[in-house]
């Protein structure tokens, strides 16, 4: 079992992948905005962050980039998860740091593989 | 092409038992919750909160009366669209309609009643931005009498540590104090969109500027806004695009913790290329347009 921070302001999008996470035997915490996400992954010092880039209150890059500046969460996995077309969101993730990108709509059969496939990855 | 002097759109979606109402009768959160609902599926979402949608308007000179919900025949708010209004001018932003009520022409009977609204403030002109790929607004836009302008980008640097540069480090940059940012800021030279006009920076608040001098006569100044997490609405003016440079590198040396977005340079400025060796990725791009109502 792992801990998941899911910061997603959409409640369909972040309860259908809180959903998925917690049938596959993950503890996972939501947050809708990025400040409270930002509190959460300090507080909480998880095993993976999933973090939607358009927040209301922060941009999800600027939270990214808040959280590796903290040496011990400097390598936690963080993926974006995003509408943004896959060459753009691929180019930001990589600018910013996270260790993949899951693009908006998700697969749900596929969807706990790819999270658990970060969790295991070698921090590069 | 529609003439937007005809809001037959407008007229019908009343007709139909919907209503336009101003947006003063809301507050930010519920101006928010619509704007956000209306654009969940866009592909640059981009939502609010109630303290960015207050600032919103306030950085940006929007009109709460000039601006408009629409709300359907169930009484339910279905879409949005706002007006920025300065000296003559016009701004349309913030236009969405809330996907699963969709219908009536609801997004043209939004434009013209801002189109309408425009006029009655005496504007000359409106401008608005499209995200580039939205062909249906665009379409909407081009049928209601809108030209492209122009491209813009939107662009990000993310905070990281610049390799040291030995001739940028020999030129001292010396701060720009508070109370000369506006008398710098009117000497600038670009054509800046809406949102990175003077007026928008000086109602964001938080300016920061450096400005530099050589002996040989190169010279240049930035002006930027610092918010406690990111750094952006850059105005650079200089004589040589190594200037240019050297201020930037300026800028994030002294700030290198904090994440940088700049919107709307235009896609053909010589600066997107610098900003480009600084650093900077390209994240959307926008379509500037403008309808003349004189």
């Amino acid at each position: 079992m792992s801990l998941i921070v899911v910061i997603e302001d959409n409640i369909d999008n972040s309860r259908m992948v809180a959903k998925l996470l917690r049938v596959a035997d993950h503890k996972v915490l939501v947050a809708e905005d990025g400040e409270t996400g930002l509190t959460t992954v300090f507080e909480h010092h998880p095993d993976l962050v999933l973090i939607d880039l358009g927040l209301p209150d922060i941009d999800g890059q600027t939270i990214i980039a808040l959280i590796r500046q903290q040496p011990e969460l400097a390598n936690i996995p963080i993926i974006a998860f995003t509408a943004f077309p896959p060459d753009t969101a691929q180019a930001m993730a990589t600018a910013y740091g996270c260790h993949g990108v899951i693009t908006k709509p998700i697969d749900t059969r596929a969807f706990v593989g790819q999270i658990e496939g970060f969790i295991a990855k070698p921090i590069s | 092409m529609s003439n937007p002097r005809q809001p037959t759109a407008r007229l019908k979606f009343i007709d139909a038992g919907n209503q336009l109402v101003p947006t003063s009768g809301y507050t930010y959160a519920e101006l928010a919750e619509i704007y956000n609902q209306a654009r969940v599926d866009y592909i640059v979402p981009m939502p609010m909160n109630s303290k960015r949608m207050q600032e919103y308007v306030v950085h940006y000179d929007i009109s709460l009366n000039g601006s408009v919900v629409a709300i359907n025949e169930d009484s339910l708010p279905c879409g949005v669209g706002m007006l920025g209004l300065r000296e003559g001018r016009s701004w349309i932003t913030r236009l969405g309609v809330i996907p699963d009520r969709r219908k009536h022409h609801m997004g043209q009977a939004i434009m013209e009643s801002l189109i309408e609204s425009a006029q009655n403030h005496r504007a000359k002109t409106i401008q608005l931005e499209v995200i580039v790929g939205n062909d249906p607004a665009r379409n909407l836009f081009e049928k209601l009498g809108f030209i492209t302008a122009r491209e813009l980008l939107v662009i990000r640097r993310p905070p990281n540590t610049l390799t040291p540069n030995l001739a940028y480090d020999s030129i001292a940059p010396i701060p720009i104090a508070h109370g000369d940012i506006r008398t710098v800021l009117a000497s600038r030279t670009d054509t800046p969109s809406w949102i990175e006009e003077n007026q928008s920076l000086l109602n964001a608040g938080n300016l920061h500027g450096l400005r530099v001098a050589t002996d040989d006569g190169a010279w240049g100044w930035i002006v930027f806004q610092r918010s406690p997490f990111q750094l952006t609405h850059f105005v650079l003016n200089y004589s040589d695009d190594w200037v240019a440079r050297a201020l930037l590198y300026y800028v994030h040396k002294e700030y290198p913790l904090q994440d940088t977005k700049i919107e709307n340079v235009d896609v053909h400025d010589s600066l997107w290329q610098i900003y480009q060796q600084i650093g900077y990725l390209e994240i959307f791009r926008r379509t500037e347009m403008i309808l003349d109502l004189k």
